[in-house]
């Protein structure tokens, strides 16, 4: 579903390489968990995927689409969530949603049946008709969540999704992501939190400098390492400078 | 370093960017094909320069012939206090109170005066290089053609350095004052608005009261004779209502060495001190009280478990969606609102006001109409520039891609077409420049007294122009988009591209005038003329929609957010 074949990202003119030939894939169905210290390239990776970055050379490819060529068709079966809840401030919770919900095209009913779903579960109905500035961290987070599970995209893109959230709100995320998972949607997440990304993902990719360390299921990454107690050791192992 | 010093040093940094530019130019080697275009920016600025400072000189000539030479500075610190004092309370308002840093900084173990001072010295700093194309040029001329000697030149800077601070302390304690008033209650930004345009009002009143005062319109001829016998006849004429210019004049004229010079330097340093001690005692007392309300957060969710009412849209079309967004977020930020949309109305009024002498007779309302009954094209030229100019010099299309800041990844993965992005912004700029020509029209039909015969066609005309600058205006904007801004204000009135787009804008208005009067020499009729430049009008609106939609395909996929 999401294909990442030989793609690397530089700044500064060449002299920071963010993403270094990195070739994975995600498959239908999948909760992949994407991993790797600050400044590894994870976030850089995403937008890529996204479509907010553009890549040095390579290609990623969505349901076998080329994401610059056929941008917009891979846009429409996209939803991402940033790891920084920047969203129009100025707009109300629910315009916010309706933007969304009209840029994506999903219908009046649909719509309204998934954000009341959404908005109780994250406990936002109450403060959707307000704007947004007022706000906390973690209301935006789940408002941008909000958005993103309403478009019922077939490939969610979630960057660090679990920051800011309560257990509560986080503890529905992640039952909502499985559940997008097993009606045949992909998921690519990042996360620092080894737990989680040990439960709930399928497969796992540790990036590091760059440069893609680890990739494969649990018991495959344990099969790589020489402590294979947790994840976190493996990460640590892997990620030693 | 001191706190204080720091501070300073750090909000001056983050405001000017050095450190952004010199990453830019140096590590990241971006954006180095600016530095040719600022080049040819500037070098296309020194006519306009020479021509200036030729006739300051011719000015300074003409009041030297009646003794009263000295009116040139009192004319030049007037214009500069003035202006600060108008334009810098968008400006201090926007600084002081709706920078994105604030929130940080009021968590730091410092003064409100102490920040206060760091976000005042920026606006400080800028009023410098504003008012050094227009001020300078005046004090230096004056300075060559006085031969000032040494002593001129060493007070000069120092008078230079002076200038902003009374001004801008006054509207500064204002600013503060009312910040602190209106920051109670649900309806903040609504009162933030009222209470600017309340300043402006007051300021704008002051400006023409002034201005009027310094004119000599209500003089017979007696006491013009006696005006100009008095050496200091005029510039005591000019600057009898705002003293400070006359301080200015003579401690600048007399020098530090004589008694008047001293007690004027006196009073002038004294009463910026004076100010800027009352704006640093005001902040230590008001400041945070405005700020705190302001970040205080004012929905209206209901506990209890009542839930609002929620509005569901069912399913709008993507442009008339990002279009309600684009109203939406200028409309709901005070600052865009202020700057743009209220911007572009105040300008008919401003320059109505300024173009009207009040008395019967010697109106240029009259110079308006029989221009247009006795030479119709050049009347038809006119009152199309004065509705063009007051539809595209708002900054709103050269901002529109800047405005959206750090939200701009939301533009880049929502799955519609870049060209439908850009057309839906197209028609929201397009919607304040109709509002703007709408103000323009009703001037010119209800001060100027046009008959629909001769407005209609300039309407006819500016209309697809308008469309074309709104076009070119975007196009600057989306080629090098400003979006890592901190204050709103830093995305329209500090925006470069805003600068960019108005030199172009003007550029194009010259070629758009000359082949006006080209094409009204040629000796073909009134009705001939329009049609062709109609016709040549709509023909470019074409063409630019074409090629700014294939820019935006272009172009978005770089823009990095």
């Amino acid at each position: 579903m999401i294909e990442i074949d030989h793609v690397s990202k530089s700044y500064n003119k060449g002299a920071v390489r963010a993403v270094d030939d990195l070739i994975l894939t995600v498959l239908p169905g999948e909760i992949f968990g994407f991993l790797g210290p600050n400044g590894a390239g994870k976030t850089t990776t995403i937008k890529m995927i996204v479509g907010i970055l553009k890549p040095d050379s390579g290609t990623i490819r969505i349901a076998g689409l080329d994401n610059r060529t056929e941008a917009l068709r891979c846009k429409t079966m996209t939803a991402y969530v940033p790891d920084e809840p920047e969203i129009y401030e100025r707009l109300k919770g629910i315009e916010y949603l309706n933007f969304m919900g009209d840029v994506y095209g999903v219908s009046g009913g649909e719509r309204r049946s998934r954000i009341e779903h959404w908005l109780e579960a994250f406990e936002l109905s109450r403060a959707v008709a307000d704007p947004i500035q007022t706000y906390s961290h973690g209301m935006r987070q789940k408002i941008i969540l909000t958005a993103a599970l309403m478009v019922k995209p077939r490939v969610l893109v979630l960057d660090e999704p679990m920051v800011g959230l309560d257990p509560r709100s986080s503890h529905l995320l992640k039952e909502a992501m499985r559940e997008h998972c097993d009606g045949g949607g992909t998921l690519f997440f990042s996360t620092h939190i080894m737990e989680v990304a040990e439960r709930l993902c399928d497969r796992l990719g540790i990036i590091h400098k760059g440069r893609l360390a680890a990739y494969g299921t649990m018991a495959e990454l344990r099969d790589q390492a020489k402590d294979k107690a947790s994840l976190e050791n493996i990460f640590l192992e892997l990620t030693e400078s | 370093m001191s706190p204080t010093a720091a501070l300073v040093k750090a909000a001056l940094n983050s405001n000017f960017g050095w450190s952004v530019v010199r990453h830019r130019l140096f590590v990241q080697k971006r954006d180095r094909w600016m530095v040719p275009l600022i080049a040819l920016a500037v070098v296309g600025v020194v006519p306009t320069l020479v021509l200036y400072v030729r006739l300051l000189g011719a000015v300074f000539d003409m009041l030297k012939s009646l003794g009263q030479e000295k009116a040139l500075l009192t004319l030049a610190v007037l214009a500069g206090q003035l202006t600060i004092l108008v334009f810098g309370l968008f400006y201090l308002i926007a600084t002081f109170y709706f920078s994105r840093d604030l929130e940080y900084l009021v968590a730091l173990p410092l003064k409100p005066s102490q920040i206060m001072l760091s976000k005042f010295a920026v606006v400080l700093i800028n009023e410098y290089l504003t008012m050094a194309p227009f001020i300078l040029p005046a004090l230096i001329v004056y300075g060559f053609k006085k031969d000032g000697g040494l002593e001129y030149w060493l007070i000069m800077p120092l008078a230079y350095i002076l200038l902003p601070v009374i001004p801008l302390a006054a509207a500064g304690l204002v600013v503060v004052g009312m910040m602190r008033l209106v920051n109670i209650g649900k309806k903040k930004d609504l009162l933030i608005i009222i209470g600017s345009l309340v300043l402006i009002a007051a300021a704008l009143f002051l400006q023409f009261g002034l201005s009027r005062a310094a004119g000599t319109s209500g003089l017979d001829t007696q006491k013009i004779i006696a005006m100009i016998a008095s050496p200091d006849g005029l510039v005591q004429s000019i600057g009898h209502r705002f003293p400070p210019a006359i301080w200015a004049t003579r401690f600048l004229h007399d020098g530090l060495i004589t008694a008047s010079g001293l007690s004027a330097f006196a009073l002038f340093a004294g009463l910026s001190i004076l100010l800027f001690g009352g704006l640093m005692a005001g902040a230590q007392r008001l400041f945070f009280g405005g700020l705190v309300g302001l970040s205080e957060r004012s929905g209206v969710r209901v506990r209890g478990g009542k839930t609002l009412p929620i509005k569901f849209s069912s399913g709008r079309h993507p442009v008339k969606a990002i279009f309600l967004r684009e109203v939406r977020l200028m409309n709901r930020t005070p600052i865009f609102l202020l700057n743009g949309v209220l911007g572009v109305l105040m300008v008919p009024v401003i320059l109505a006001l300024t173009l009207s002498t009040g008395k019967p007779g010697d109106d240029s309302a009259d110079i308006l109409r029989l221009m247009t009954s006795a030479k119709p094209v050049t009347g038809v030229l006119v009152t199309t520039m004065f509705m063009i100019v007051c539809a595209t010099l708002s900054g709103v299309a050269s901002s529109s891609f800047s405005r959206e800041g750090r939200k701009f990844w939301v533009s880049k993965v929502i799955p519609v077409d870049y060209r439908q992005q850009v057309l839906a912004k197209f028609l929201h700029s397009m919607a304040i420049a109709l509002l703007g020509i709408g103000g323009a029209t009703a001037v010119l039909v209800f001060r100027f007294r046009l008959a629909a015969g001769q407005w209609l066609p300039s309407l006819a005309l500016a209309l697809p122009v308008t469309a074309i600058l709104t076009f070119l205006n975007l196009a600057v904007d989306l080629a090098r988009p400003l979006l890592d801004w901190i204050s709103p204000q830093k995305a329209m009135k500090q925006n470069l591209n805003v600068l960019i787009a108005m030199l172009l804008d003007l550029g194009f208005l010259f070629l758009y005038g000359f082949a006006f009067v080209a094409l009204g020499k040629s000796g073909l009729g009134l009705a001939a003329v329009l049609g062709i430049l109609a016709a040549i009008g709509l023909g470019l609106a074409c063409l630019a929609y074409t090629l700014v939609l294939q820019f935006a395909l272009q172009r978005y996929p770089s823009i990095e957010a």
